[in-house]
């Protein structure tokens, strides 16, 4: 019974990690560089999705698609205003690209945060649930009603974006410039517009996945700050930009915090997926499915 | 005629440059958390709380005749910048104090400092016994402490014929301080008693894989001491595991249950949870008291809670200190203090002089109560006293979970 809750639990848990870790791998991907306010796009939907339903009056599966244009649209907006100076013609103004990168990501986080905090308030606000029932019985196991669906909706989305980057042409847009910006180029694809659409879908992702954890991880300011930590471990554990391999290291460290929280300590909760990545990386370099990532 | 004006000038000038000293403000240093990762609702309820007060106090005609200036400085809720606030609110701004102080790691640090330049120190609402064990002239305390609740919940869990009982707590200096406090009441006034306390990080969201082995072997009461946002999301997911409040287990948690944000982030779990609460409506307040309360509703829309109190009270123990000592010198502040008897917003508060564990500069007689929800979104004015002030925790009055 224990077993089964502490299956469930990481399992579901593991499905959120995959929805913002998907987004950090595909920008990773396509430009080598790290978004360190991944976090707040997160926070962006979360906030998006609460305050269109609790007052606006927003039906929450209406609030939940409104969030993923939020967080699309913010992407797209930093794309277009911080980010493309990383390649689009600005070596003229000598930019250290990785610093920049570093900088730039990182004051936007904590600008949002700050933004957020002035003019939405510190008070944490809860997002109201997708169905009605707070807790549904699978099997022995006890479920909240809210995670179970909310669940469910991450994994189609996973799921929809793995086929999309694969057999769509826009996917295979961001395959050919995640393999050779140079080649994708010369062969007809504009690198600039795939960036701004790598960055608008991983801006949805993370806000989505923001929206259908704001009834569990109630929306404050720094809200966002917990699943981003968890997503910079898991796409060098999964393999930097492989979106098959995000996935699996995702559910790995979801199931492993949960057994490992209680048949160790819950106190070092945090430290198991550092262990796990110290040895995959002392064994596998590249990360668990690094290899595909550099082939798509 | 010339020479007629030029005194007629230096008249004046000399009055005005009078006025002006008169005039002075006194400047109080107010280290708070007002951004992540602090304890940023606290923190504005605490800013909240000591403007209207300063606001109260100035209209009165100030403090010797000299207005109060609030300088506020965010140490983020981390106890090396608060280090670093107190340090340059004494140094550069040249506050007479500091007050304001919440968060215990972080008022730790800050005391400090505070210590080394002998600058008064009036703790608005840190609760770990450390801050009292420290034995600090400059500290005075009309917080609540530890041990304050870790007497009420064992009578308490004493009352209900409790056997098994566990605590979650925060994994910092008020958390585990707390924990440990209410083991060692039980220790001291029940016997037979299973007791326990599980640290949780508190920037941590999901408490889940903590939570599972509870209902697998549900404990008789389970005592949540978290601050928000973390004790919001820790109630919430007891509830939907179905752990507590539960026809088994009872929930208790230690003084969330007046904030502003408490019922917009708990929905179902907060029904029937019982709530440690050094402030409840039905206390009577004093005359003070009152007006702090009308002001504050008025300033923000919000009912009054706990930190409204407890801040007014802090910055009014240090304006009637000031008074009596007549002067804003560290040693006048100091001494007044520990001679103060004066009706705060909930009671005459006075400073105790024991050095004994909690006890020195300790506001000990604080008031409190114990209540309990009897429905969601229920106002704190109409949740249900199950200890009143003075008076032994009343089993009866609660509601069973079903």
């Amino acid at each position: 019974m224990l077993i089964l809750d502490l299956l469930i639990n990481g399992l579901i848990i593991g499905v959120f990690y995959a929805l913002m870790a998907m987004g950090l791998s595909l920008i990773f991907g396509i430009l080598k560089i790290v978004n360190f306010a991944h976090g707040e796009f997160y926070m962006v939907g979360a906030y998006a999705y609460t305050l269109a339903a609790v007052m606006l009056k927003v039906p929450p599966w209406l609030a939940l698609p409104l969030a993923f244009f939020a967080g699309a649209i913010v992407g797209l907006v930093v794309e277009r205003l911080l980010i493309r100076p990383l390649y689009a013609g600005y070596t003229s103004w000598g930019l250290k690209r990785d610093e920049y990168a570093v900088i730039v990501t990182f004051a936007l986080s904590i600008l949002l945060i700050n933004l957020v905090d002035k003019f939405v308030g510190p008070y944490g606000i809860r997002g109201p649930p997708l169905v009605g029932n707070a807790r549904v019985h699978v099997g022995p196991a006890i479920v909240s009603g809210h995670r179970l669906v909310a669940s469910l909706v991450a994994i189609a989305l996973v799921a929809g974006t793995m086929l999309l980057v694969r057999y769509s042409h826009w996917g295979r847009q961001i395959q050919a410039v995640a393999q050779n910006r140079l080649g994708a180029s010369l062969a007809g694809t504009d690198p600039a517009r795939v960036s701004g659409i790598v960055f608008a879908l991983a801006g949805g992702l993370a806000a989505v996945a923001g929206a259908l954890l704001a009834n569990v991880f109630n929306p404050t300011p720094d809200v966002g700050l917990f699943p981003a930590t968890k997503a910079y471990v898991i796409i060098v554990l999964g393999g930097m930009g492989s979106i098959a391999g995000a996935v699996v290291a995702s559910l790995l460290l979801g199931v492993l915090e949960s057994f490992g929280s209680v048949y160790i300590s819950y106190e070092y909760r945090d430290t198991f997926g550092l262990i796990i990545l110290m040895i995959v990386l002392l064994i596998r370099p590249q990360g668990l499915l690094g290899e595909h990532s550099r082939e798509v | 005629m010339l020479k007629d004006l030029g005194r007629l000038f230096l008249t004046l000038g000399l009055f005005a440059a009078q006025n002006a000293l008169a005039a002075e403000p006194i400047k109080v240093g107010v280290p708070i958390a007002l951004s992540p990762p602090g304890a940023v609702s606290q923190g504005t309820q605490i800013k909240d709380a000591l403007e209207v007060s300063a606001k109260l106090i100035n209209d009165a005609g100030g403090v010797l005749g000299r207005p109060i200036v609030l300088i506020i400085e965010d140490d983020q809720g981390i106890p090396e910048k608060s280090r670093a606030a107190v340090e340059k609110l004494i140094t550069l701004d040249q506050v007479v104090a500091l007050v304001g102080g919440h968060q215990s790691s972080v008022v730790l640090a800050g005391i400090e400092v505070a210590h080394r330049y002998h600058i008064p120190y009036i703790n608005t609402n840190a609760w770990a016994d450390a801050i009292r064990q420290r034995n600090y002239q400059e500290v005075f305390n009309p917080s609540p402490y530890n041990s304050l609740p870790a007497i009420g919940l064992a009578a308490a869990v004493k009352a209900l014929a409790a056997k098994r009982v566990v605590t979650l707590v925060e994994n910092t200096d008020f958390g585990i301080g707390l924990g440990k406090g209410i083991g060692d009441q039980l220790a001291q006034t029940t016997v037979g008693i299973d007791y326990k306390y599980i640290t949780l990080d508190r920037t941590a969201k999901d408490f889940l894989p903590a939570l599972l082995p509870l209902k697998a072997a549900p404990p008789d009461v389970v005592i949540d001491v978290m601050l928000p946002p973390a004790a919001y999301l820790l109630i919430n997911q007891l509830y939907e595991q179905g752990i507590a409040p539960s026809s088994k287990t009872w929930l208790f948690e230690t003084a969330t249950g007046d904030y502003p944000d408490f019922w917009k982030n708990v929905n179902d779990g907060g029904n029937l949870l019982v709530a440690f609460g050094p402030y409840h409506p039905q206390m009577v307040l004093s005359e003070l008291g009152r007006k702090v309360a009308a002001a504050y509703k008025a300033k923000t829309g919000f009912d009054p809670n706990r930190l409204l109190f407890q801040a007014s009270d802090s910055l009014f123990v240090l304006a009637e200190a000031i008074k009596n000592g007549k002067s804003t010198a560290p040693d006048a502040v100091i001494k007044a203090l520990e001679a103060l008897r004066w009706t705060g917003t909930r009671g005459e508060i006075t400073f105790s002089e024991e050095k004994n564990d909690y006890r020195y500069h300790q506001w000990i007689d604080m008031p409190y109560v114990f209540y309990q929800y009897t429905a969601m979104n229920q106002p704190l004015a109409d949740s249900r006293v199950i200890k009143d002030v003075g008076r032994p925790f009343d089993v009866s009055r609660l509601i069973r979970p079903k």
